[in-house]
């Protein structure tokens, strides 16, 4: 038998008042700081806080390991050593695998740091190991915190306002969020959202918009000046394609109901295990990729086909986008891993203006080939109308922020 | 034997599973943590048994894809034994989701997830009149410390469809 849901309810009430008293409740601190985290008036300060200090934990936990560290072991240890060991230097398999090197005065010269040498070996590891490891560790560490604690809701909460103005709401933030770290659990994520149209535009914003954790760590550390401004613009895109696509896309974009849980302490082996598995996964995952990545760019370079590339497409690099044509090369290198992509960009020779323009193409001109896949496995008209936003957003936007640079005559 | 953890987002489903089959899913404080199946396998009583993770869901009814997926795996698994989780300070609303899934005929046994929070906020409930009107087990069980859940495991073997008309009967009718 099926019961109406006006029975069922009924019902649920006789059983309720044969089994449950409920006995006077105190309010207790727990609840204080629960109330005090989503009144808006305390708590959008309290919001702002968390994430500053999320930001600040972030940058100085991995420019400590970064900096202090790892730095030092590959560019004065590493990178000498394997200059002299390897064999065949200014060969082609030394320029992939350890230095490509430069001309000076018609000189072969060797490369200093492991940024300019390009090779698989110094390169690639450095920027998987010495630069985004910390990175996530610290990242993830701290979002398991926020979520364990039970802050995210109370986030989602506050900032629902602004997300409906993007044809999305308050739980938007947690696929936003996760994305930060990586995009591929954020693609997954979307599926908490109602509607077709929510999740369509959420993962849009997210594989266009939203750098993963590898990519921010690895500008924090070679261009933590003008990090800033690359993600200005990435948000302030993130806004108004949001409001573009809202307007644009059919469908509804409901109101969302949701059960702010108690705060509750983060058990520490919970932390553990969840920080851990996102390592264990970097270095199965991320780490062949990031090395694969810096492989092909290299056999590309050696082949002469990104000079081709750079020099055919020189028109829009160099007249739509105002960057130099040599960003293609890192171009290439973004379909596997963004924060290689940006590593590799950070030694070309520009201006400040084209790096920052240059860095944001590369967050949004197309998304990793996880990410890519896993929108796949989402829905495949999904992923077709995100390439068609995207391609319309890099030319549009690209453009927008070349003409922005002529406007404040910088670029 | 297969079964199938059932129950509203956030009440600690995917807890229960790790502690059970020692799998790694993710475990957070918030709603909507899992979003997609996970199996994993225990034995019971030695025997083999498969025990499947879903995302929570409010109702049968999906609202979003997340819940989709795990009515999904209700209705693709007839042969499945469900652990419905509830979370014991919000029984109404838990105890909702279980009459539709034992209208669909599915055997079952409840877990009273949360008792320790329950009881700090004063909430009794009395566990004997609750198993008598709806004819399952129920067990009350805190996830995250492994109370209960020995308990819950071995009274499985209890589960067996029910009636809806017995448990109105039980209620003492509807209004």
């Amino acid at each position: 038998m099926k019961l109406t849901i006006d029975q069922r309810w009924d019902l649920i009430d006789k059983i309720a008042k044969q089994t449950i008293t409920f006995g006077e409740y105190r309010h207790t601190l727990k609840d204080a700081n629960g109330e005090l985290t989503i009144k808006p008036f305390t708590g959008i300060p309290i919001a702002i806080a968390v994430m500053y200090a999320f930001w600040s934990i972030f940058g100085s936990f991995a420019g400590f390991f970064t900096d202090g560290f790892f730095v030092r072991l590959f560019d004065a240890y590493w990178l000498p050593w394997l200059q002299e060991v390897f064999p065949g230097q200014g060969g082609w398999l030394y320029a992939i695998m350890v230095d490509a090197g430069g001309i000076e005065g018609g000189e072969f010269v060797l490369s200093d740091n492991c940024l300019e040498s390009f090779g698989v070996l110094t390169s690639g590891l450095f920027v998987a190991i010495g630069v985004v490891l910390p990175a996530i560790v610290i990242f993830y560490l701290m979002l398991a915190l926020l979520e364990d604690i039970g802050y995210m809701p109370r986030l989602a909460v506050l900032i629902d306002t602004m997300l409906h103005k993007i044809g999305l709401h308050g739980y938007a933030i947690v696929p936003t969020i996760l994305s930060l770290g990586c995009n591929v659990p954020g693609v997954t994520a979307t599926r908490i959202l109602e509607t077709k149209k929510q999740r369509f535009i959420m993962m849009t914003l997210l594989a266009i918009f939203i750098p993963c954790g590898a990519q921010i760590g690895i500008m924090q550390d070679v261009i933590p000046g003008l990090m800033g401004w690359i993600l200005l613009y990435l948000i302030i895109g993130y806004f108004i394609f949001g409001y573009i696509l809202n307007k644009i896309v059919p469908g509804k974009a409901p109101e969302f109901l949701i059960d702010v849980p108690p705060y509750r302490r983060p058990m520490l082996s919970n932390i553990g295990k969840k920080v851990w598995g996102r390592i264990a996964g970097f270095f199965k995952v991320a780490i062949p990729f990031v090395l694969l990545g810096a492989a092909i760019v290299g056999v590309l370079y050696q082949l002469g086909v990104i000079r081709f590339l750079g020099d055919a497409l020189a028109p829009v690099f160099v007249g739509w986008f105002g960057v130099p044509k040599e960003t293609a090369g890192p171009l290439i290198a973004a379909f596997l891993r963004k924060d290689l992509a940006v590593a590799q960009l950070s030694v070309i020779e520009m201006t400040e203006y084209q790096m920052i323009t240059a860095v944001v193409l590369v967050s949004i001109y197309f998304p990793c080939v996880a990410t890519f896949a896993m929108m796949l496995k989402e829905g495949w008209k999904e992923l077709l109308g995100a390439m068609a936003v995207l391609t319309v957003v890099v030319f549009a936007y690209g453009g927008l922020i070349h003409l922005i640079g002529i406007l404040l005559g910088v670029a | 034997m297969k079964v199938l953890l059932m129950g509203h987002p956030n009440v600690g489903k995917s807890v229960f599973f790790n502690r059970l089959t020692g799998a790694n899913v993710t475990e957070s404080n918030y709603p909507g943590t899992t979003v997609d199946f996970t199996k994993g396998y225990m034995k019971i009583g030695g025997e083999d048994a498969e025990l499947i993770d879903v995302p929570g869901t409010f109702s049968l009814d999906p609202k979003d894809k997340a819940e989709e997926v795990a009515v999904a795996m209700l209705h693709e698994n007839k042969d499945v034994k469900v652990i419905c989780v509830i979370d014991a300070s919000k029984i109404e609303r838990g105890v909702y989701l279980a009459l539709e899934i034992l209208e669909e005929g599915y055997p079952m046994v409840i877990a009273l997830n949360m008792w320790d929070a329950a009881v700090d906020k004063n909430i009794r409930i009395d566990i004997n009149n609750l198993q008598r009107i709806l004819g399952v087990p129920v067990v009350p069980t805190v996830a995250i410390s492994g109370e209960g859940i020995k308990e819950l495991i071995s009274r499985l073997k209890e589960a067996k469809p029910v009636e809806i008309e017995d448990i109105i009967k039980n209620a003492g009718g509807l209004t």
